[in-house]
């Protein structure tokens, strides 16, 4: 089991991340947070951008302390981090550019 | 990491004679005499054909639905079929080839082929298979019986409020899709249970997560995300359905819902639905490409990643089915970029496939040739499936036949032809049988080019501004000879598929007798009699006997747990990581106790749909009483010996173990259920957030009052979760009255919180159906009161077992069922009351 819990904390990670900048985009939407100024130009786009370096902070982290090992069981939690990051990295890009509401 | 050196290395059994060992074991494992016998069975062999051949039957159903479609608009102003009968038609064919051909199919697929090639001898919960089996039908035929009375549903497969609401579809029709497709639902978390924990529970000694065959990972994946995204769908439904019973307005934009929720919740199964029908049919490919090709697998461990990251990235899509309902630059950014991504780990099984087959020698032989299919198909519906994702081409395309034509290339691409592959590479192993030479490649040449002469012209059709749903069209010369091409090969397909069954059914009545293993396989499946026999292996593969080459030595009994002396149906249990023997599960025989249930089930259905809604209490009744008697069914009423499994090898019965297949089922099963917790709490925070009229009027009922009982509620919830400690530590000590005590107190005060939450709803809680913040909290009300009752069985039960002296120092029984639901309830029941307490005080 412990094989499978390394292997899926890369993609939990992203899907706690996604998760949690959806739902704060969402809540900063309705609570007018694009038009309270902050640096990167409104406390929407900083919140959401500082979950999204937590994000990748987090699998960063969880490449550097992945077990060691041979063959598949060191494969699929390596491989599985860097799902982890490259799916956080991309899938949440726009918070940097993409107009928020 | 390395995790097998824990596995002991294990002694073969002394060979014994092979024709002794089946006939014991078949006494034991075989099914009933007569039409009874099939009605009692609960064996996997019996229950996955009877699932898959069920599906074919509805996936005729659905097929014909499609060419009464084609029939229509081969034509302009086609007058075929009139409006509501052409809606109910497309929703049904919709319905069924989803919920009652697809999911079934790969239920079917997974229940037949797990156990033979992991190495056990059945699925873990025998009687939750044929549970499954019962609903699926029975759900199925209400969906079946509407479409024929003419009251099937007719609002698209996907209910659409408020088109779906009980303003704008009054009568019974949506009634049925909710209520039959939940019944129907009931199977798939079943089969998503027991296949999780056969995978991770039951495979044979020493079959380490990263050397079992390539197909349980996909299971194992499927059935993950079935536990996860089937959830949302019921919600949903149930939301839907109350509100077209009770007027609660969820949905109701006037009263603070919106029916953008419902396209949350249902888009939130129905994108990872695709991947739920595709996973299974990527592990049929990925086992037969190199059995055919003379090779291995290229990229095991890419393969699997692939597989980690598709379930994963599959719940991040959901949002691309609604770019067009008006969704924020950033929020599209977000689900358009995922849906891109989720290409990549497709495209790498895609090239481990081609690489596999760059490898190795590939053979043109008939299962080879849907495979084939499958890549010029599947591909193709991938790549317009990227096409989609890209937002400003979504927006042209949304609602064409564009989406149609893209649809169905990803799921008879991705699901149908890869069935088709399975079928002729399996039907040797089922039926014992070889093909009928010639049949089978020209049913595949005729639905290959029947396919594509109607879907591909469909894209077309789409880019030309056709939209989808539509009875009749204008006589637009553009779309006219479009229109008529696809029915054309529409037609053309069926003769396909028609040939297709035909061949099937050739094979199995008049083929003639085919080798041991036609494809010289190397997996389990092939290492038994053909036809498959009741028991499955005489003897279950140790670590050195895990391919087809075993065959003679496992049914002589070579392997562990060599027949059946006991007579009783045993099998190994493993532990979930490294696979060591752990202990030996006994599994119930055959009963008609799941059909029973199934019909109590049925019954409640069938109230709801007629109205009478008071008449559900009993058949709630019945359910409650039929899953009583399932337990006693389960109960150990005394010690057992440990059990020689082989040389050196004495294992435990499960009723002394408290890590039994039942305990990670159970914890499986609080997996789904806490998801659909999850997507009421998403409910919750869409409508207080983003749905217009919030906030909510103040409350009229509330303040103190309603925080006493809230907080009473918790305390005898919390001292449940105590009490069950309590029993456990008395029965470990040897006070058996002392753990009948703490069952006692368990189950008194989880009654007194079930009195307390009826209490709350009937007089502190203000009426439902005034606005949508009402009617969350009356659900939350009603979500903690059900597991309120839930646990209050519980607990009940432990104090039958421990009166019965069935709970002992060495046997827990139910206790630890218990705690996980005692446990669980009262979570849920503080963030339940959290978020109650709150909206009373925001307000």
């Amino acid at each position: 089991m412990k094989l499978l819990a390394w292997t899926l904390a890369g993609p939990t990670i992203w899907a706690i991340v996604f998760s949690l900048v959806y739902a704060l985009h969402g809540a900063g939407c309705a609570l007018g947070w694009q038009d309270v100024e902050a640096p990167l130009g409104s406390a929407h786009r900083l919140a959401l951008t500082l979950a999204w370096s937590a994000g990748l902070v987090a699998c960063g982290m969880l490449l550097a302390v992945r077990p060691a090992g041979e063959g598949r069981e060191a494969y699929l939690p390596r491989a599985g981090a860097w799902i982890g990051l490259g799916a956080t990295l991309f899938t949440l890009f726009p918070v940097v550019f993409a107009s928020t509401c | 990491m390395s995790e097998a050196k824990f596995v002991p290395e294990i002694a073969p059994n002394p060979p014994q004679r092979a024709l002794a060992l089946h006939r014991q074991l078949d006494r034991v494992w075989a099914n009933g005499p007569g039409l009874w016998g099939q009605i009692t069975a609960v064996n996997h062999t019996t229950l996955g054909l009877r699932f898959m051949g069920t599906a074919l039957i509805f996936f005729a159903i659905g097929g014909i639905l499609a060419m009464l479609i084609r029939a229509q608009l081969a034509t302009p102003q086609g007058a075929f079929l009139d409006t509501d009968l052409y809606n109910q038609f497309f929703t049904m064919h919709g319905s069924i080839m989803m919920f009652l051909f697809a999911i079934p199919m790969l239920e079917g697929l997974a229940i037949y082929m797990l156990p033979k090639i992991l190495g056990t001898r059945d699925m873990a919960f025998p009687r939750l298979t044929a549970l499954g089996y019962w609903c699926y039908l029975f759900g199925g035929l209400i969906l079946l019986i509407a479409l024929f009375a003419g009251v099937a549903p007719r609002d698209g497969w996907f209910m659409y409020t408020p088109l779906s609401s009980a303003t704008y579809s009054p009568g019974i029709n949506a009634d049925v899709w909710l209520l039959g497709i939940t019944f129907v639902e009931i199977s798939a978390i079943c089969a998503a249970v027991e296949i999780t924990v056969t995978i991770l529970r039951q495979r044979a000694p020493g079959m380490k997560l990263t050397q079992m065959p390539l197909l349980a990972w996909y299971m194992l994946g499927t059935s993950a995300m079935m536990l996860v995204g089937f959830p949302p769908l019921i919600l949903g439904s149930i939301l839907l359905e109350v509100e077209r019973a009770f007027d609660w307005p969820f949905f109701d934009v006037a009263r603070g819902g919106d029916p953008l929720l419902w396209q949350h919740l249902f888009w939130l199964f129905g994108h990872p639905e695709v991947y739920i029908i595709f996973l299974p049919a990527a592990g049929v490919l990925s086992t037969i490409i190199p059995v055919l090709c003379r090779t291995t697998i290229v990229g095991y461990g890419a393969i699997v990643a692939a597989i980690v990251a598709l379930v994963f990235l599959s719940f991040g899509l959901w949002v691309h089915h609604m770019f067009t309902v008006g969704i924020p630059h950033m929020a599209l950014a977000f689900f358009s970029a995922a849906s891109v991504l989720v290409a990549v780990p497709t495209a790498v099984q895609v090239f481990a496939w081609i690489g596999t087959m760059w490898k190795g020698q590939p053979q043109l032989r008939l299962p080879m040739l849907h495979v084939l299919g499958f890549f010029l198909t599947f591909v193709m519906g991938g790549l317009t499936g990227v096409m989609l994702a890209i937002v400003p081409f979504n927006w042209q395309a949304h609602d064409t036949a564009f989406v149609t034509a893209h649809l169905h290339y990803v799921l008879i691409g991705g699901f149908v032809f890869p069935m088709m592959a399975a079928a002729t590479y399996w039907m040797p192993q089922i039926t014992g049988r070889a093909p009928i030479k010639g049949l089978g490649a020209a049913a595949f040449w005729v639905i290959l080019i029947g396919f594509h002469g109607t879907f591909f012209i469909m894209h077309l059709t789409g880019l030309m501004g056709m939209p989808r749903r539509i009875d009749v069209y204008p006589a637009n010369p553009e779309w006219t000879w479009l229109n008529l091409t696809s029915s054309i090969f529409g037609f053309v397909m069926t003769i396909g598929f028609a040939l297709f069954a035909l061949d099937l059914i050739l094979q199995a009545l008049m083929g003639r007798r085919t080798a041991r293993n036609p494809w010289r396989a190397p997996t389990l499946e092939w290492a038994m009699l053909l036809p498959t026999p009741s028991y499955t292996f005489a003897s279950l593969p140790l670590p050195q006997q895990q391919d087809a080459q075993a065959r003679l030595t496992l049914a002589r009994g070579e392997g562990a747990l060599p027949g059946a002396a006991r007579g009783v149906r045993e099998l190994l249990v493993t532990d979930a990581g490294t696979a060591r023997p752990d202990h030996v599960a006994v599994l119930p025989g055959n009963s008609a106790l799941p059909l029973g249930l199934a019909a109590a089930i049925g019954l409640f259905v069938l109230m709801m749909l007629a109205g009478l809604y008071w008449l559900t209490l009993p058949a709630l009744a019945l359910v409650a009483a039929l899953v009583w008697r399932w337990g006693r069914g389960m109960a150990f009423t005394r010690d057992h010996a440990p059990v020689t499994v082989a040389p050196g090898l004495d294992l435990p019965v499960q009723c002394h173990t408290p890590m039994t297949l039942s305990h990670t089922g159970a914890v499986c099963l609080l997996v789904a259920n806490g998801t659909l917790f999850a997507s009421l709490l998403f409910g919750v925070g869409f409508l207080s957030v983003v749905a217009p009229g919030w906030p909510a009027p103040p409350p009229g009922h509330g303040g103190v009052a309603e925080a006493w009982m809230i907080g009473a509620t918790l305390v005898a919830l919390v001292f449940g979760a105590f009490a069950v400690r309590l029993a456990d530590r008395a029965r470990r000590s040897g006070a058996g009255m002392l753990a009948g005590a703490g069952a006692g107190a368990g189950f008194v005060s989880n009654l007194v919180a079930l009195a307390l939450i009826a209490w709350l709803a009937g007089t502190a809680l203000d009426d439902p159906t005034g606005h949508a913040r009402d009617a969350l909290r009356g659900v939350l009300a009603g979500y903690v009161g059900l597991h309120a009752f839930i646990v209050t069985g519980f607990a009940a039960f432990a104090f039958d077992q421990a009166r019965r002296g069935e709970i002992a120092p060495s046997r827990p029984g139910s206790l630890p069922g218990w705690r996980l639901w005692q446990d669980y309830t009262a979570a849920t029941a503080l963030i339940a009351a959290a978020i109650v307490l709150w909206q009373g005080g925001a307000a």
